[in-house]
């Protein structure tokens, strides 16, 4: 307040005296404050998994950084919000921020709507230090660039009933490690009788657990440069003959999934291979119904044997400076050590920070306590990208799949009819030129 | 047919017929009920038990209520459904009694495009008036949920075959009085039609407050949600379904129109009687 | 009159329509930058497409059940709950019930009912001695599976209009038809309720055959199309090429072969039937 805004307002010495006392405090803190409030739209997909823990996060941001608010947009499932984004791209009106499934991240890098994240990090320091290892991190890379930071990764884990293995003959703590094993015992629990099936793996909806099994095998989904079919060889058939013994010698009888987890969860189910991501949902189900276990994947190939992830990653979309800056502040708090631990305790998912993995500090007793939540992050140092096909028609690549692994599990095809046919589907659909 | 004073003997069969049906046709809804009330763990057994060990309303519904705000939705899904309905017969009324009554040239040609307009699935124009309606900056608002489903070519066919058999003495009468075409269509025929235009009125509720398709991609949060989607909330491909929760929603979110249609069900009968389905 | 009818009509139906029906003729995709007119190539790769022609062919089982049984079952309940006063206000209200539920909710009650293992139906079933059938993860059971919910949705509905419609037939024309000579409620129906019911029937079913063939809520929640494409019905092809392909132009071909055939069909239907049709 000047001299002559002072004598203007006609206020007295008392009272511009006693005017600027009250005004000092309000005009330190304006100082500290270099930046304007910022707000921002984040948007992510399956609340009711994810809620509490964007929830969770927010509240601990907000203590930092009082002066980015966040508007929040969520969508039911991925596809959606892959939708959505891509209408908002159309009429330019994107969430700053969203977290999309990571086989969908490459559909928005090759559109240029992801933006690359490699000169935020290295801001920051080396990557690695700050808990970005190379394997996290490849996990959203994709159309060459670094278009995402995983948020919460799941991989495909067994879920046992341990009455049902007990009274099979065989031993819940000391699970058999190959799909021989693991085989057999489904059969054996089928014999139990009384509606009681063996085991389910999930096959249909997309072709996530059949990578699994491909990759675990060691095999690719494409060749290196894109251009062919990586599935038609020996691992892929490979795969396939496993899916078909599952059926044959295992028992597995024709479910879609939800009816599997159903009577998984009703006790007339031994064995179920699906994501970790359930692994809450599941614990409800159960109850006190029976004694959950959960274990990892049986072993393929123990050399070059991986697993592919699920879940999703924060992609930043918005151009605007301001905004950016701030939302890139939230991905960056959230992808954190501790951000992803908040979110590892609230969902379950597998947290994407190599410091929270390590540092007991973390999430040690979290893990102590929930046992069942273990398996999948045993499993982390073989996690691959969850793989994206190129081109328009990935989404129509992953069905063609699924509709062709049908015809083994309904037996009205061998996997040396379905493979060769199953590669022509899919090499039909990829793009001529590699993108 | 249709004459009261059987014996209840003889009407035993019948009724024991109908209430094996009834039950067929009730067993999803009991089914819906039951899981609403029942933890998480006791929804899928292998023994059909209807009710619950451990009772858990308090938990699905207390779920349901703490996350998606419940009366928003319903307040949304009532205005959206009385909007809708009221532009409804606004469009459907004068254009139903011009098609009837009225001679003017293209009318054949009208007629056809009503029936045309019948069979357009709900996902044709949705992309185009969705790009129109960000373009204008509507998304998002009651009248992007409204706008589209202003046009009912089901109201203007409904309310064509009733308006024909509508006794043109009546309109002569009203003509002769001096009444002008639009007086006639407010003063005379609608207070005529309303029998039809009740039982338009609970066709087009039904469908608009369940409809999720357009709903889901113009709306987002919870300002301007519609009833249906506060079910989708609690649906997770990824990790499974909230069932309990999700059932204790879904009763919610139907109940008030369940409870709608029990009251309005006479004249809903009544008012299809006489649409002049004879012709 | 008709103009505010006719400019929403034109607004929010027809020219939107027309839009999307011009991307048939593009190779238009959902964020996509550019667009590119392919005059028929869309319909070429349609004509090609084992999955199209699959996708027509089980929306057309689909109808041939759902439709006559629904009309039927609508009949047949109309005649059983108005045959007496007793209890028609409470039935009528209870099997009109599935119109007004959500697919989403029923969904997962189906879905558990018709369970393969622990669902009340299969056991039912083996306690009868009779087989267990898969019925909506096996391709051979599930389109019957998905007909059988599309009856129960829509048998209520039709008895509704049925009811309306046998309540408005005069009282004097069964006294005159027992007069001729009529015994029997087979001779009643024959010759006074059949004739009589002529544009209700009409009605019903041009409006059973129309809402089966946009069968898409079941099949997008409970089957999405599978097992190997055995469920798959032309609405949800139409809206996977669309929205979950992004295939916009793609999907609008079908769009527009799908209105010209259902055109073509509600055409032929009611010039075969209006002349048999008894207008009172």
């Amino acid at each position: 307040m000047t001299e002559t805004t002072q004598d203007r307002a006609g206020i007295g010495r008392r009272g511009a005296l006693s005017l600027a006392t009250l005004a000092a405090p309000l005009a330190a803190p304006r100082l500290s404050r270099a930046q304007a409030p910022v707000a921002i739209t984040v948007h992510y997909a399956q609340p009711f998994i994810f809620k509490e823990s964007y929830d969770a996060i927010a509240a601990e941001f907000a203590k930092r950084e009082p002066d980015i608010r966040i508007e929040w947009v969520t969508t039911p499932n991925y596809e959606e919000g892959m939708q959505l984004v891509l209408r908002q791209a159309a009429t330019n009106q994107l969430p700053d921020l969203s977290y999309q499934g990571f086989n969908r991240l490459r559909l928005f890098a090759e559109r240029g709507i992801a933006q690359d994240l490699t000169p935020f990090l290295r801001r920051e320091g080396d990557p690695a230090a700050l808990g970005y290892t190379p394997t996290l991190l490849a996990l959203a890379h994709f159309g060459g660039f670094q278009s995402g930071l995983a948020y919460a990764a799941s991989n495909p884990i067994c879920y046992s009933n341990a009455d049902l293995v007990r009274r099979a003959g065989g031993n819940p703590d000391a699970m058999p490690t190959d799909w021989a094993g693991h085989i057999d015992l489904s059969r054996r629990i089928k014999a139990l009788g009384d509606g009681v099936e063996g085991m389910h793996f999930r096959w249909a909806g997309d072709d996530w657990m059949f990578s699994a099994l491909l990759f675990g095998h060691g095999g690719r989904m494409l060749t290196e440069d894109e251009r062919d079919v990586g599935f038609a060889g020996r691992e892929g058939l490979e795969s396939l003959r496993l899916i078909d013994r599952m059926v044959r010698e295992g028992g597995m009888p024709n479910l879609s999934i939800q009816a599997a987890q159903q009577a998984f969860a009703a006790g007339k189910l031994g064995l179920l291979y699906w994501t970790t991501a359930v692994v809450r949902g599941t614990v409800g189900q159960v109850g006190r119904n029976f004694d959950l276990r959960t274990g990892p994947m049986p072993v393929i190939d123990a050399a070059n044997g991986r697993l592919p992830t699920g879940g999703a990653a924060g992609m930043l979309t918005t151009r605007d400076p301001a905004r950016r800056e701030a939302a890139w502040k939230f991905l960056r708090f959230s992808t954190s050590a501790e951000g992803t631990s908040l979110m590892a305790k609230n969902t379950g998912y597998v947290p994407m920070n190599q410091i929270a993995i390590d540092d007991s500090r973390h999430l040690a007793e979290f893990y102590r306590e929930n046992p069942l939540f273990t398996a999948a992050t045993k499993q982390v140092p073989l996690m691959i990208p969850w793989y994206a096909f190129p081109g328009a028609n990935s989404v129509r690549v992953t069905q063609a799949m699924v509709d062709n692994i049908a015809r083994v599990v309904e037996s009205r095809a061998t996997p040396e009819q379905v493979l060769p046919e199953m590669a022509a589907e899919v090499r039909r659909l990829l793009p001529r030129r590699a993108t | 047919m249709g004459d009261a004073g059987r014996p209840l003997a003889r009407d035993l069969a019948r009724l024991l017929v109908l209430g094996l049906l009834g039950l067929l046709v009730l067993a999803p809804y009991i089914w819906m009920v039951a899981a609403s009330l029942k933890p998480l763990d006791e929804i899928f057994r292998a023994s059909l038990s209807l009710l619950p060990e451990r009772f858990a309303a308090s938990e699905n519904y207390g779920k349901v209520l703490a996350r998606v705000p419940v009366g928003q939705y319903l307040w949304n899904g009532l205005v959206v459904c009385g909007g809708i309905l009221f532009f409804q017969l606004l469009f459907a009324v004068p254009a139903g009694y011009a098609l009837a009554k009225l001679r003017f040239p293209g009318r054949g040609w009208a007629f056809g495009a009503v029936v045309l307009g019948l069979l357009v699935p709900p996902y044709v124009p949705a992309l185009p008036l969705y790009v129109a309606f960000s373009q204008v900056g509507l998304l998002n608002t009651y009248a992007a949920l409204i706008a589209p489903f202003t046009i009912s070519v089901f109201a203007v066919f409904l309310f064509r075959q009733f308006f024909k058999a509508l006794p043109d003495e009546l309109l002569h009468a009203a003509r002769l009085d001096g009444m002008g075409e639009w007086s006639i269509v407010w003063r005379v025929v609608l207070p005529n039609a309303l029998p039809a235009a009740t039982a338009f009125g609970i066709f087009s509720v039904v469908a608009h407050w369940n409809d999720l398709f357009w709903p889901l991609i113009v709306v987002q949060g919870h300002a301007r949600a519609t009833p249906a989607l506060g079910v989708l909330f609690f649906r997770s491909e990824e990790a499974g379904d909230d069932f309990g929760a999700m059932m204790a929603a879904a009763v919610l979110m139907t109940l008030p129109l369940v409870l709608a249609f029990l009251l309005a069900q006479r004249r809903f009968v009544e008012g299809i009687a006489t649409t002049g389905l004879k012709g | 009159m008709t103009a505010p009818a006719a400019l929403a009509y034109l607004l929010m139906l027809l020219l939107p329509t027309l839009a999307s029906l011009l991307l048939a003729f593009t190779d238009y995709e959902l964020g996509a930058a550019e667009i590119a007119w392919v005059g028929l190539g869309n319909f070429e790769a349609m004509a090609a497409d084992r999955g199209f022609r699959n996708s027509a062919g089980n929306t057309l089982l689909y109808v041939g059940v759902v439709a006559p049984l629904s009309v039927l079952g609508g009949l047949g309940l109309a005649l059983l709950v108005g045959a007496g006063a007793r209890g028609r206000a409470f039935f009528r209200a209870v099997f009109f019930l599935p119109v007004v539920s959500l697919t989403v909710a029923m969904a997962a009650a189906w879905q558990y009912l018709l369970h393969p293992t622990i669902g009340p139906v299969n056991s039912a079933l083996r306690a009868l001695g009779s087989g267990a059938p898969f019925w909506l993860s096996s391709s051979d059971t599930v389109l019957l599976s998905l007909a059988a919910i599309g009856v129960w949705e829509s048998v209520g509905f039709n008895m509704v209009l049925f009811m309306a419609g046998l309540a408005s037939i005069p009282r004097e024309l069964y006294a005159a038809a027992a007069v001729d000579g009529a015994r029997g409620p087979f001779d009643r129906f024959r010759l006074v309720t059949w004739p009589l019911l002529g544009p209700t029937t009409l009605f019903v079913v041009v409006l059973s055959m129309v809402r089966s063939l946009r069968v898409f809520d079941t099949v997008a929640v409970l089957t999405q199309g599978g097992p190997n494409k055995a469920s798959e019905v032309l609405l949800y092809t139409m809206y996977t090429e669309g929205f979950t392909f992004l295939r916009l132009g793609y999907s609008a071909a079908i769009t527009l072969v799908f209105l010209a055939a259902v055109l073509l069909l509600m055409w032929v239907q009611t010039r075969v039937l209006d002349r048999r049709v008894h207008y009172g």
